[in-house]
C-alpha cells in the first residue's frame, strides 16, 4: 500500500482575471518508509504541495491520499494521527519552554501515561534536547529549534513526516545531525518527505521529484537523474591571461550553445548540449580549455530549469509568429 | 531498557500497537486555555491592560470629565451704580455657580474681555434697575455670552437667568412685601435618584462600559492573529483540535481577566465616586458577563478575520471604543440622535448595559425591569461566538 498518492493534485490562487497556478497537476506515489525529496526553486510550489498532503490546503483539483486517508474528507481527524509536519516558518511558541512546548501538542493530540513518557523522553534525547528543556523556544539556535519542531511533530507517532524547508538557516553540523535523525525515522518505517533548496541534499533521498512552476520535470533516484543527463559537463580550464575568468563568464552567458553555468571555485562549470563542445571551445579560444567533469546534481537541476525556459521562449515565440 | 521497542524506535511503531488513550475536546480546550495564560503570564502587557486601564480611565474621566460647572468667570458691568444694583451683584455672585473676575465700564468691552479669555460672559446691570426693584418689575439685565464654549455658554445662561431671576424676585419681596410682588409660577423640583445631580453617578455606569468594551475587545483581538501572524497556526492545525476549541480555551483566561476588569470599575466607582448599589447584584453579574462575553466574543471575531495584530489591534478600537462612546447613551443621550444613529445604536451592545446598570445601580432595578437588555446583550454574544466560529476554518489560505 502506497504511504502519499496524489493523484492530478493541483492548487489555485487568487481570483479569476489573474490565477496562479500554484501547484498544477500532479500525481504522485510514495510507498511506505521512502525518503522522498521535493527540490525545485523558492516558488516552484513545494510548500503548497507539502500543505496540501498536510491537510492544510484543500486542493483546488485532484486528490491526496495519506496512508489510504482523505485529509479533507470525513477522516481528516484520523489523517491527523498519521501526518506530522514540521513547517518551514518559525510556528512554535517562542515564549513557551521546550518542556512545555512538548506537553502543549501532546493535550491537543491526547496523548497520556507511561507511553507518553518514554516517548518524550526518548525524543529528547535523540534531539539532544534533554538539557534545554527549561529553555524558551525563542532562545533556541536554528538547528536546536528545528529539532524540537521534529519532536514536536513525532509525538504522537505518525506514519508520515513532511518536513518543509527543516535545514533552511540552520548550521551545517546541525543540517547534518537533522538528516541522521530522518534517516533514523525511515529505517524505522516512517514515510519521510522533505522539501530543500540545497542540492547536495537531494542526493540524499531515496527519490526526488524536480518542480519549477508548480510541476514535477523528472522524478527519479537522484543517481539516476544524474545518470540521464543528456549534456556535456564541462569545467573550464582557464588559460593564464588576464581577467580571463570574467572575459570567459561573460561569453559563457552570451552563447546559444551553453545551457547552463555555474561559477566553480576560482573556474567555471557548463553544460552543453552533446556535439556542441567544439563550437563552445572555439568560442573560448584563448581564454581557456574545456575538460570533461562529472555529472553532479546541480548540473542536471540548472539544466533541466533552462531548458524548460528556452523550451518556453521558443512555444511563445511560435505563438507570437502564428 | 526493559522496553526495548522504545529504545529501537519509538517513532514509528505500527498504529496497532499505539498505546495513547484519546480523551476528548475538555483536555484540549484546557490545553488552549493554559498556554494563552501562559502568554498573558510572561508577556503581562494584557495584564496591565486589563488591570490598569480601568483604574487609569476612571479616575481620568471621572474626575477630569465632570459636566457639572462652577466657577463660571464672567466680568460685571454695573451702569445704574446703586445701592440695590450692588446687592444684586453680589446675590447674584453669592451661589458660587458664577465668579466675578472683574468690572467694566460698558458693554463695549465685551468684546476683548473674550478675545483675550478673561471672562465666558458680561452681566450688563441697566440703568432703572433700582427703580425696576422697587417697583416690583422684572429687572431687564443683560448677558453676553462667548459662544465658543457651547457647553459652558448653555450652563451659563441657564444659572445666570435663575440667579437673577430668584436675587430680584427676593428683593422686591424685601422692599415691598410678598402681596405686592407677582411671582410667576413656581415648580418645586425634586431630583429622584440623584439629588444632587452630580454627574459622576450618571457617568459611572457608562464609563464601565466604555473601559470593559475596549479591554475585553483589545484583550481578545490579539489572540488569534497572533496564531496567524507567527504561523504557530498551521501547527495548531495539523492537530486533532477544533477551531471552536481553539476559540473556547483562548476564552477562558481572558474571561477571568474581564471580570477582575469588571470588577475594578464597580470598586472604584463605589468607593471613590460613591456610586450606590441600590438594585439586585445578581442582576448586575448576569448584564456584566453577558456583556463582556459579547465583548469578547466580538474580539474574537476580529482577531480570526484580521490575521494581522497592526489591523486586529486598529479594528478592535475602532469598533469598541466609538460606539460604546457615542452611540451608547453614555456621552450623547439615544433620545436626542438623528433617527440614522438611533437606529444603528440599536444593536451598540453597550446601550443595553448601560442602560441595565443605571437601572440596577441607581434606580433599584432587579431581573423583571433589565430583563429586555440582557436577551439584547445574550442575543449579540451568542451571535459573536457562533460568527467566529463559522468564519474559523481550520485550513490555510
Amino acid at each position: 500500500m502506497s504511504s502519499i498518492l496524489a493523484t492530478t493534485l493541483g492548487r489555485d490562487f487568487g481570483k479569476a482575471p489573474s490565477v496562479n497556478r500554484a501547484v498544477g497537476e500532479i500525481s504522485l506515489e510514495i510507498p511506505r518508509g521512502e525518503l522522498f525529496g521535493l527540490i525545485g526553486p523558492d516558488g516552484a510550489g513545494k510548500t503548497t504541495l507539502l500543505r496540501m498532503m498536510a491537510g492544510l490546503l484543500p486542493p483546488t483539483r485532484g486528490s491526496v491520499r495519506v496512508e489510504g486517508i482523505d485529509p479533507f474528507g470525513k477522516e481528516a481527524d484520523h489523517a491527523r494521527d498519521v501526518i506530522g509536519l514540521v513547517p518551514q516558518e518559525h510556528s512554535l511558541y517562542g515564549d513557551l519552554s521546550v518542556g512545555e512546548n512538548l506537553d502543549f501538542f501532546a493535550d491537543l493530540y491526547g496523548l497520556t501515561g507511561d507511553d507518553l513518557r518514554t516517548r518524550r523522553d526518548r525524543l529528547l534525547s535523540i534531539t539532544r534536547l534533554g538539557p534545554f528543556q527549561a529553555r524558551r523556544a525563542s532562545q533556541l539556535s536554528g538547528g536546536m529549534y528545528k529539532k524540537l519542531a521534529v519532536a514536536c511533530a513525532l509525538l504522537h507517532q505518525p506514519e508520515v513526516l513532511l518536513l518543509d524547508e527543516p535545514t533552511n538557516g540552520v548550521d551545517p553540523p546541525s543540517r547534518r545531525e537533522l538528516w541522521e535523525l530522518l534517516y533514523e525515522f525511515v529505517e524505522g518505517g516512517m514515510t519521510v518527505v522533505v522539501t530543500t533548496p540545497y542540492m547536495d541534499e537531494a542526493t540524499r533521498c531515496h527519490r526526488v521529484a524536480l518542480m519549477d512552476r508548480g510541476e514535477f520535470i523528472a522524478l527519479a533516484p537522484p543517481q539516476q537523474l544524474i545518470d540521464s543527463l543528456d549534456a556535456a559537463v564541462l569545467e573550464v580550464a582557464l588559460a593564464s591571461v588576464p581577467e580571463a575568468r570574467e572575459k570567459a563568464t561573460a561569453v559563457v552567458e552570451a552563447s546559444p550553445l551553453v545551457v547552463a553555468s555555474s561559477p566553480l571555485g576560482a573556474s567555471l562549470r557548463v553544460v552543453v548540449e552533446r556535439g556542441n563542445e567544439p563550437a563552445v571551445a572555439a568560442e573560448l579560444a584563448g581564454l581557456g580549455t574545456l575538460v570533461p567533469a562529472a555529472a553532479s546534481f546541480e548540473d542536471l537541476f540548472l539544466t533541466a530549469i533552462a531548458r524548460r525556459e528556452r523550451d518556453a521562449k521558443s512555444s511563445t515565440a511560435r505563438k507570437e509568429a502564428a | 531498557m526493559t522496553a526495548p521497542t522504545e529504545t529501537s524506535a519509538p517513532t514509528s511503531s505500527p498504529r496497532a500497537a499505539r498505546k495513547h488513550a484519546r480523551s476528548g475536546a475538555l483536555r484540549r480546550i484546557v490545553a488552549i486555555a493554559r498556554k494563552e495564560a501562559l502568554h498573558v503570564q510572561r508577556d503581562p502587557r494584557s495584564l496591565y491592560l486589563a488591570l490598569g486601564m480601568p483604574i487609569v480611565l476612571l479616575l481620568l474621566f471621572g474626575y477630569g470629565v465632570s459636566f457639572d460647572m462652577d466657577h463660571l468667570p464672567v466680568v460685571l458691568v454695573d451702569e445704574d451704580r446703586t445701592p440695590e444694583s450692588r446687592e444684586i451683584a453680589d446675590r447674584v455672585f453669592a451661589s458660587g455657580d458664577l465668579h466675578m473676575v472683574g468690572r467694566a465700564s460698558s458693554g463695549d468691552e465685551a468684546h476683548g474681555i473674550f478675545a483675550r479669555r478673561e471672562a465666558h460672559a458680561v452681566l450688563i446691570l441697566p440703568r432703572g434697575t433700582s427703580e425696576s426693584i422697587g417697583r416690583g418689575e422684572a429687572v431687564e439685565a443683560q448677558l453676553l455670552i462667548d459662544g465658543v464654549e457651547a457647553n459652558s455658554a448653555a450652563q451659563l445662561q441657564g444659572k445666570a437667568e435663575s440667579a437673577l431671576r430668584s436675587a430680584s424676585l427676593a428683593m422686591s419681596v424685601e422692599a415691598m412685601g410678598p402681596r405686592a410682588v407677582a411671582i410667576p409660577t413656581e415648580v418645586r423640583l425634586s431630583t429622584w435618584f440623584n439629588p444632587e445631580e452630580r454627574s459622576q453617578l450618571y457617568l459611572v455606569p457608562g464609563l464601565a462600559a466604555y473601559i470593559l468594551a475596549i479591554v475585553a475587545v483589545l484583550l481578545t483581538a490579539l489572540t488569534v492573529s497572533r496564531e496567524w501572524e507567527r504561523s504557530s497556526i498551521q501547527q495548531l492545525f495539523v492537530t486533532p483540535v477544533r477551531t471552536y476549541e481553539i476559540m473556547l480555551g483562548k476564552l477562558v483566561p481572558y474571561f477571568l481577566l474581564g471580570v477582575v476588569a469588571e470588577m475594578t470599575v464597580f470598586v472604584v466607582g463605589a468607593w471613590v465616586f460613591d456610586v450606590p448599589m441600590r438594585g439586585d447584584p445578581l442582576a448586575l453579574a448576569s448584564a456584566s458577563l453577558l456583556f463582556l462575553l459579547g465583548m469578547l466574543g466580538q474580539g474574537m471575531l476580529i482577531s480570526i478575520v484580521a490575521r494581522n495584530q497592526m489591523v486586529a489591534t486598529q479594528v478592535a478600537t475602532m469598533t469598541s471604543m466609538l460606539p460604546s462612546m457615542l452611540l451608547s447613551g453614555f456621552v450623547f443621550p439615544i433620545e436626542n440622535m438623528p433617527l440614522p444613529l438611533q437606529v444603528i445604536s440599536n444593536v451598540v451592545p453597550a446601550r443595553y448595559f448601560i442602560h441595565a446598570l443605571r437601572g440596577v445601580l441607581l434606580r433599584g432595578n432587579g431581573f423583571p425591569e433589565i430583563g429586555f437588555d440582557l436577551l439584547m446583550l445574550t442575543a449579540f454574544a451568542c451571535l459573536m461566538l457562533f460568527a467566529g466560529t463559522k468564519r474559523f476554518k481550520r485550513e490555510l489560505a
